[in-house]
């Protein structure tokens, strides 16, 4: 019987061509845009290495100082409203705080003697982005993102090592000159990333460093590991190490034990920033070290804005209407098109049952032409997604953002097209196979 | 209804005795504001083998009254009883067998499904008893055969002139064997010459393998090659 309902689902597909291709058009396309969006966000922000531990991470990317005055402001020419009547008074004074700041990495003296000390963490690391520096190579010249880190970077994050390995604290103590390298710089500059690389010379700057490890080159587009080498924070020149200004050019990250404690952590750093001591000559009053879990920075980041729950806000509450929108019209088309066509079937329905049909075998039949044209079209869709995804990776389009697939996510989207195709086919067919014969032959 | 898988599709009750049996069947349809009465009180009893006819002016409940007896309607009042088995339900899957064993339909505007080929069409009560595939094909290839369509089995409903469509329908209705044969207007929608033809062949079916057939119809001429010809009016009847 399975095999009937099948063939029919079949033939009555095909000869209907138009309904056919507008519902595996919708079909495939919804699935299509959901993979991709999906994909994208899991790309950037999802639990993917060396982001593991995202949820447990707090960043704290920049220190702003700030200077606040109270300053009595003269205001002229205001029109008022006073007892029912406008006046004019041209003395009217008020007052304000006048604030200014100034913002930036923090040196890493800064985070040497401040960010070693809080109880809610597992691992911390410092580390110095944003720095060019150029590689050398029988006369040629290749230009790297370096980041210089302390080598509990590498406990905070858990890069995937394709050879070699990180450097550790000894390497850091004794300001040893070995590098990271990520695949890409690998092939860049030795022309294959394979085991034959590790342990050889990379000549950076003016100083040689012996390549220890080569990692995966990650997922996510984030400046927390934006480098293509990275070299001990101690292999720095020692006035980058050694000033006692607050700014310079690094950045902490911390790992909180628990996903739970990283709010507790977060105000043990800002409980820090409150009552540190500004030094005497500054010009500055206060101390703010920037803090955030990865979601938010992220969006503070991407959206240049200081507030995080209003970051997350403007970020999510459009990303979410989009999906929204991209799973209801053609969802919606769908269901309409459903509908639509069960009522253009009512005489069928009516005759089939003159002719012995139940209604278990309508709704079968029913299913049956729904579920083949979900599978079909997400057979379609299926293959769009993941043409789409690795012509994307294929040509750089995202930068380095790579998409990967997730069946998970596919057969989550299948099952809510399902879903949608069980409401909007099948309850009006179900209604309707339990009418009246009579009635839907007249 | 218990008992209607009992009667296998080819058995025949012996003529004389009665097929179908409406007593005091009353067919009342309610609307918002108005109850129309369809039938009223009618008494009916069609004998194996009869191929009767029912006229009478458009509205007076021929329709009703055919729909009734086929099962496909539900009457308000009154008792219905199709080859020795009363009906007591309308609802669930013994009532479907029934039709499906029992019964056939032809309807004046054909009500063949546009999406299926001519020989999907004809398959279509077979599709609901346990019949193989090529068994099925074959079967309705027969049927098909018999009203003169074979040359037509792979084209599609619109592709047919309305005097072929009826022909389908009739193979569609003969193809399960049912032992009643049910006709709202067969003729209704043809000219005089598809008219003849298709019912010469409800008069052979009736003749050859003794299926009884009740069939409405405006026309007297068609009407007299019948058996019996019962008049309603008004959802009475008045012969
Ligand atoms: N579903 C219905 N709802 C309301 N009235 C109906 C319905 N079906 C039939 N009728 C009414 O019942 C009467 C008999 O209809 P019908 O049996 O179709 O007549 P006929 O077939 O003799 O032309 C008519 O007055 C018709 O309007
Ligand atoms: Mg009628």
């Amino acid at each position: 019987m399975f095999k009937n309902y099948l063939l029919l689902s079949l033939k009555v597909l095909k000869r209907k061509p138009f309904y056919t291709f507008i519902s595996l058009f919708g079909i495939s396309f919804t699935l299509t845009i959901l993979m991709l969006i999906t994909s994208l966000f899991d790309a950037t922000l999802g639990n993917n290495q060396p982001l593991t531990h995202r949820d447990r991470l707090v960043i704290a990317p920049s220190l702003e100082r700030t200077r606040t005055e109270t300053d009595t402001i003269l205001a002229v020419d205001t029109l008022q409203l006073k007892d029912g009547t406008f006046r004019l008074d041209s003395t009217y004074t008020y007052e304000d705080d006048i604030v200014s700041t100034s913002n930036g990495p923090m040196s890493y003296n800064f985070a040497d003697k401040n960010l070693r000390n809080f109880e809610n963490v597992e691992h911390y690391a410092f580390y110095s982005d944003g720095n060019h520096i150029d590689g050398y190579l029988d006369g040629r010249k290749y230009s790297f993102q370096a980041y210089y880190t302390t080598a509990s970077y590498w406990d905070v994050f858990d890069f995937s090592f394709q050879f070699g390995g990180p450097f550790y604290q000894e390497d850091e103590d004794q300001a040893t000159k070995v590098v990271v390298i990520t695949d890409k710089s690998a092939e860049a500059y030795f022309g294959v990333a394979d085991a034959s690389v590790i342990g050889q010379d990379m000549m950076l700057g003016d100083e040689v460093f012996r390549v220890r490890g080569i990692i995966d080159r990650p997922l996510t587009d984030s400046p927390l590991f934006a480098g293509d080498v990275y070299m001990p924070c101690t292999t720095l020149n020692n006035r980058d190490l050694s000033s006692t200004e607050l700014y310079g050019g690094f950045s902490a990250v911390f790992l909180a034990p628990t996903p739970g404690q990283r709010s507790a952590l977060q105000e043990e750093i800002n409980f820090m920033s409150q009552n540190f001591e500004m030094p005497p000559d500054s010009y500055h009053d206060a101390l703010e070290l920037f803090n955030s879990p990865f979601i938010e920075g992220y969006a503070q980041g991407l959206l240049n804005e200081r507030d995080p729950d209003k970051a997350m806000r403007l970020l999510f509450i459009p990303i979410v209407l989009l999906l929204l929108l991209f799973v209801a019209l053609p969802l919606l088309n769908l269901i309409n098109l459903n509908i639509g066509r069960v009522h253009e079937r009512k005489s069928e329905i009516g005759v089939r049952k003159a002719f012995g049909a139940n209604a278990r075998d309508i709704l079968y039949q029913f299913i049956f032409e729904n579920l083949v044209l979900t599978f079909i079209g997400g057979a379609i869709g299926l293959l769009f997604a993941l043409g789409l995804i690795s012509y994307i990776n294929k040509n750089d389009i995202l930068g380095i953002t790579r998409l990967s697939y997730s069946t998970e996510v596919f057969v989550y989207f299948l099952l809510v097209i399902i879903f949608f195709g069980f409401l909007s086919g099948i309850l009006p067919a179900y209604r309707m196979s339990r009418a009246n014969v009579a009635e839907s032959l007249r | 209804m218990t008992a209607a898988s009992t009667t296998s599709p080819t058995s025949k009750t012996p003529a004389g005795t009665a097929m179908i049996e409406i007593s005091n069947v009353s067919k009342a349809y309610r609307t918002d504001t108005i109850e129309t009465l369809a039938l009223q009180k009618m008494n009916l009893t069609v004998a194996s083998g009869e191929f009767l006819s029912i006229m009478g002016p458009s509205g007076c409940g021929k329709s009703t009254l055919l729909n009734i007896m086929g099962l496909i309607d539900e009457p308000t009042e009154g008792t219905v009883s199709l080859a020795g088995h009363k009906i007591t339900s309308y609802n669930g899957t013994d009532i479907a067998r029934f039709r499906n064993e029992q019964l056939g339909f032809i309807f004046q505007s054909f009500h063949l499904i546009n999406d299926l080929s001519v020989v999907d069409n004809v398959e279509l009560p077979l599709l609901y008893r346990k019949v193989g595939s090529r068994e099925r094909r074959r079967l309705s290839l027969e049927a098909l055969e018999h009203v003169g369509l074979s040359n037509r089995a792979t084209h599609f409903p619109n592709q047919l002139s309305g005097g072929q469509k009826q022909r389908v329908a009739i193979a569609r209705a003969i193809v399960g064997r049912p032992n009643i044969i049910l006709a709202d207007e067969p003729t209704g929608n043809l000219d005089s010459h598809m008219g003849d033809e298709i019912m010469d062949i409800l008069l052979k079916l009736n003749s050859e393998l003794g299926t009884t057939i009740v069939m409405v119809t405006h026309d007297e001429r068609m009407a007299r090659k019948t058996h019996r010809l019962v008049r309603l009016s008004d959802g009475e009847r008045v012969s």
